[in-house]
């Protein structure tokens, strides 16, 4: 990992509890900026919570997350909106909400009460729905898409919130194995090319190596590792953090270390 | 995004916005003319522009001034109020089939009304249009209350917890009504909804009621566009939703009351206006809202009018036609699964 | 998909124990309904005017006064309650009445639209009153086929069901209320009255009427329930142990529209019977098949006798029509019903 990138994003002591369930658990955990990072684990080790409280969607029982070294309890939920752009799992809106009318959403958090739509609004519109690929999808209805095609106006949506940080939160689950690829080439276009700092939730841990340049192993709430995905994918670590056997060789055609899981005996 | 899809590709309508919004106004115009001069006794444009501006006490004048002109006032005034306060319980609760009538606020607006006047004696209009909005609001927490309490909000659901709570607030307004028969006739039409015979104070009372709970609407637009998505991704844009919530609850309360002051419970009409304004602008509330306050104020009109020929010459009561064309909209949505 | 909980009956005292508890509140209840009044009439004087003793003031006051109410009120929630009983199971669908499916406004219109097409200009009749429970039972299985018609493939699911039928009735209510007005003034004022439940204004003709409508289809839906399928099988199921589910569906739903058009003809509008009554009696003897239906006729006439008590007691001299105080009751136990978690809910 480059040493001398600064971090964008800082998670500092971070517990978040349910009830009386523990789920994150004094986590410290700094996200480069301008790179790509990938929270992976398994079922119920806290990424989600933890995309989520970066997103401050919740607050924490104890702990600071600081956003370019500015605490972000400091920051007005529409402040925050400009800054951080987050894409939950399973988003949901009216079937019969057009595909220009969702991308507009993502400029709420720059339109004041009283001066709704400005040219700017306009150009960020237009420019996600091209850099997504939607823009002839524009007068479609969102239910009558397809999945690869919805998707990518989610991620029209939060492009065109023009955040530096833009989390998403398993944003590749219910696609099928052409359209997981789509999306993930999106987002790590957004990053090359616009210098984006993306902050992934990943299931699977193939996709996650493939594309993380921070990768980060979440285990019962706290961070197991985080680095280079060379460094984590290895096979005693695997099975400690995901309970799992695998065999690791490299990925011939990205180079990059991939994982075959399987069971002993 | 588990509902089946029926809805079409694309919208239905593909005129520009603003020519939309002309041919509104025009219809608009021409209803409340229709109002003006059709009914029991039929009069002409020249009788109208004389009664109102140059009253010479002949009947026509005095029909027109005195009856036409308030039901005239009150129907659009009531359909607007019920058509922008049904757009943003059908937005909040993301339902379709949600409207202030099948989420009990009319019922419970009324039955505010009548405890108002029976148990504490307010007789001022100003009083009882209060009365009626906070029994709005008051039924609003409740029935959103018992159905997100009670395992989630299904749609349906809610609407049935509304619908039985309506029921229920019905039943306690027929005891007390029944029991107080010296006020039951001045009161009956708390019952259900009318636009004839009311006095045009009335409108003059409900009017800034109803300006204050659209200028919180319109200014909530924005807000109520993003709250359409799901929580996490509208609290993830910067939406305070609990205030959002709050403040729409209010708009939605002062204009149900509003409307219930001045008409009655009118039943159906916050259920089908929001559709139609759908159809014809989108769903962007800048839009939504105001098709729904012009849809919203023809609709009744036409139905007002529509009353007084149904039964000719008997006038029928405006809020059973409305219910008769809102049930018939409720048993499409059902069929074709758009809730 | 199973629609209720299997409740053991009561420890010690099982399904026939409990019905013959049911019946004598039922006699008790009965009798002092007719007992109370202006003058209190002691139980056993009323019991002693019905086998056909007494004196000849008390005679007068139980048979012409009081008995037409109470009995028609037995009657007609009797007839209700067993009408709700059949359409929940049909419908495995424990939120399913009379009142819900659209039933009772449709006979309330068949009703109104009898009194409006059939009096002439004095306001009066102009064909028997005989004929007034034909056009309720018309106008109750209008509304409760169109409800099913229109709901197709969608009504098995509970909610989605009970919500064709409010729209349905809504309908109705609303061609009702228009009606009103067409027909003679003067019946307006007491349609009014008699939609929302009034069984003080009944007289002996009107009872005999109903007993006959009411007891040849309560004895065919006690027969035709014997084939109530068990809660838990589906339609092919059904099917393939010899049951032809459409068909005997229709059957039923017939039966129970008969059953509440019957009552409602002549009682009014009292709908939450047909919901509350049935689930007391799962509540007492659990899934016992002719226990609930007796059970659920008995508490039926218990609920509206009551009601129609209640009312006397409390609210004289003003009549509060019983469909008032049963919806006070009724309509806070079906929102019970809906917050409740289990799989009827969503």
């Amino acid at each position: 990992m480059d040493d001398l990138a600064a971090n964008r994003i800082e998670v500092k002591g971070l517990t978040m509890a349910y009830g009386g369930d523990v789920v994150l658990d004094a986590l410290n955990l700094p996200i480069p900026a301008g790179r790509i990072t990938v929270l992976a684990g398994p079922n119920g080790c806290g990424k989600s919570t933890l995309l989520r409280a970066i997103r401050r969607l919740h607050a924490p029982q104890s702990g600071q997350i600081l956003l370019d070294a500015e605490d972000i309890t400091r920051l007005g939920s529409k402040a925050l909106g400009r800054r951080i752009g987050l894409l939950p799992q399973s988003p949901s809106a009216p079937l019969d909400m057009n595909v220009e009318e969702l991308v507009r959403l993502g400029r709420y958090p720059h339109q004041a009460m009283l001066q709704p739509w400005s040219p700017q609004d306009d150009e960020a519109v237009s420019r996600a729905m091209a850099g997504t690929g939607v823009e002839a999808l524009r007068r479609r209805r969102i239910g009558s898409l397809s999945g690869g095609q919805l998707q990518r106006a989610w991620i029209a949506m939060v492009l065109a919130q023009d955040t530096d940080v833009i989390c998403l939160d398993e944003p590749v689950n219910h696609l099928d194995m052409a359209h997981q690829l789509d999306c993930l080439e999106l987002v790590a276009r957004l990053n090359r090319d616009e210098g984006k700092t993306i902050v992934l939730v990943l299931h699977d841990l193939n996709l996650a190596a493939r594309y993380a340049d921070n990768l980060v192993f979440v285990a019962s709430g706290r961070i197991r590792e985080a680095g280079n995905p060379e460094l984590l994918m290895r096979a005693d670590l695997i099975a400690e953090v995901f309970n799992t056997d695998a065999h690791i060789i490299t990925d011939p055609i990205h180079g990059r270390p991939m994982c075959i899981p399987f069971r002993k005996g | 995004m588990s509902i089946a899809v029926t809805a079409p590709r694309y919208r239905s309508l593909v005129m520009p916005r603003s020519a939309i919004y002309g041919l509104l106004l025009a219809l608009l115009a021409l209803a409340w003319l229709a109002s003006m001069t059709l009914g029991y006794r039929l009069y002409g444009l020249d009788q109208v522009w004389a009664a109102l501006f140059a009253n010479d006490g002949t009947e026509a004048a005095t029909v027109i001034a005195g009856l036409r002109l308030p039901r005239a006032l009150i129907a659009p005034l009531a359909g607007a109020a019920l058509g922008v306060a049904g757009a943003m319980v059908q937005t909040l609760s993301r339902n379709r089939i949600a409207s202030p009538d099948t989420l009990g606020l009319n019922a419970g607006a009324s039955l505010a009304v009548v405890v108002a006047t029976i148990v504490f004696g307010v007789q001022s209009l100003v009083g009882l249009s209060l009365a009626a909005a906070f029994g709005a609001l008051a039924t609003a927490v409740v029935v959103f209350g018992v159905a997100a309490g009670a395992g989630g909000l299904s749609p349906l659901k809610i609407v049935l917890v509304g619908v039985t709570f309506a029921s229920l607030a019905h039943a306690a307004v027929e005891i007390l009504l029944t029991s107080n028969e010296a006020q039951l006739q001045q009161l009956l039409f708390w019952l259900s909804g009318a636009f004839v015979d009311r006095p045009i104070s009335l409108f003059f009372n409900g009017l800034p009621v109803v300006l204050v709970g659209a200028a919180i609407a319109f200014a909530l637009a924005s807000s109520l566009d993003a709250a359409q998505a799901d929580d996490s991704t509208a609290a993830g844009l910067g939406v305070p939703l609990a205030a959002v919530r709050g403040a729409a609850f209010v708009s939605v309360s002062l204009l149900t009351g509003a409307a219930v002051s001045m008409a009655g419970p009118v039943a159906f009409v916050g259920l089908v206006v929001p559709h139609m304004a759908r159809r014809l602008v989108g769903l962007q509330h800048r839009h939504q809202l105001t098709a729904a306050a012009l849809t919203g104020a023809i609709y009744t009109t036409l139905a007002d009018v529509a009353a007084r020929f149904v039964i000719y010459p008997v006038e029928a009561p405006v809020g059973a036609i409305t219910a008769v064309v809102g049930a018939i909209a409720l048993l499409v949505l059902l069929r074709r699964r758009l809730a | 998909m199973t629609y209720m909980t299997y409740r053991p009956a009561r420890a010690g005292i099982g399904p026939i124990g409990v019905t013959a508890l049911v019946a004598a509140i039922f006699v008790l209840l009965f009798l002092a309904g007719i007992g109370f009044g202006s003058t209190w009439i002691p139980l056993e004087h009323v019991a002693h005017v019905l086998f056909g003793g007494g004196d000849k003031t008390e005679r007068l006051v139980v048979l012409q006064l009081r008995l037409p109410r109470v009995a028609a009120a037995a009657i007609a929630g009797g007839a209700i309650a067993f009408a709700g009983y059949l359409l929940q199971r049909i419908t495995r669908n424990e939120l399913a009445s009379p009142g819900v499916l659209g039933v009772v406004d449709g006979a309330a219109l068949g009703v109104v639209l009898f009194m409006a097409i059939f009096s002439n200009e004095t306001n009066s009749l102009i064909v028997s009153v005989a004929w007034q429970p034909l056009a309720a039972a018309l106008g109750a299985i209008s509304a409760i086929g169109l409800v099913f018609l229109l709901s197709g493939q969608q009504a098995s699911t509970a909610i989605r069901l009970l919500l064709f039928g409010i729209a349905v009735a809504a309908v109705c209510k609303a061609l009702t209320t228009i009606f009103m007005l067409v027909g003679p003034i003067y019946q307006a004022s007491q349609a009014a009255r008699w939609l929302a439940g009034a069984v003080n204004t009944i007289n002996v003709t009107e009872i005999q009427l109903m007993l006959l409508v009411l007891v040849p289809t309560g004895i065919v839906a006690a027969i035709a329930a014997r084939h109530l399928p068990p809660a838990d099988l589906d339609d092919t199921s059904s099917r393939s142990i010899g049951l032809n589910l459409p068909a005997y569906r229709i059957l039923i739903f017939f039966l129970a529209a008969l059953l509440t058009a019957g009552a409602v003809a002549f009682a009014g509008g009292v709908s939450f019977i047909g919901l509350l009554a049935p689930h007391m009696a799962r509540l007492l003897v659990g899934r016992a098949r002719a226990a609930g239906i007796a059970v659920s006729i008995l508490l039926g006439a218990i609920i509206l006798i009551g009601a129609d008590l209640l009312i006397r007691v409390a609210f004289a001299p003003t009549e509060v029509p019983a469909g008032t105080v049963t919806a006070l009751i009724g309509a806070p136990y079906f929102l019970y019903l809906l917050m409740r978690k289990d799989k009827n809910n969503g």
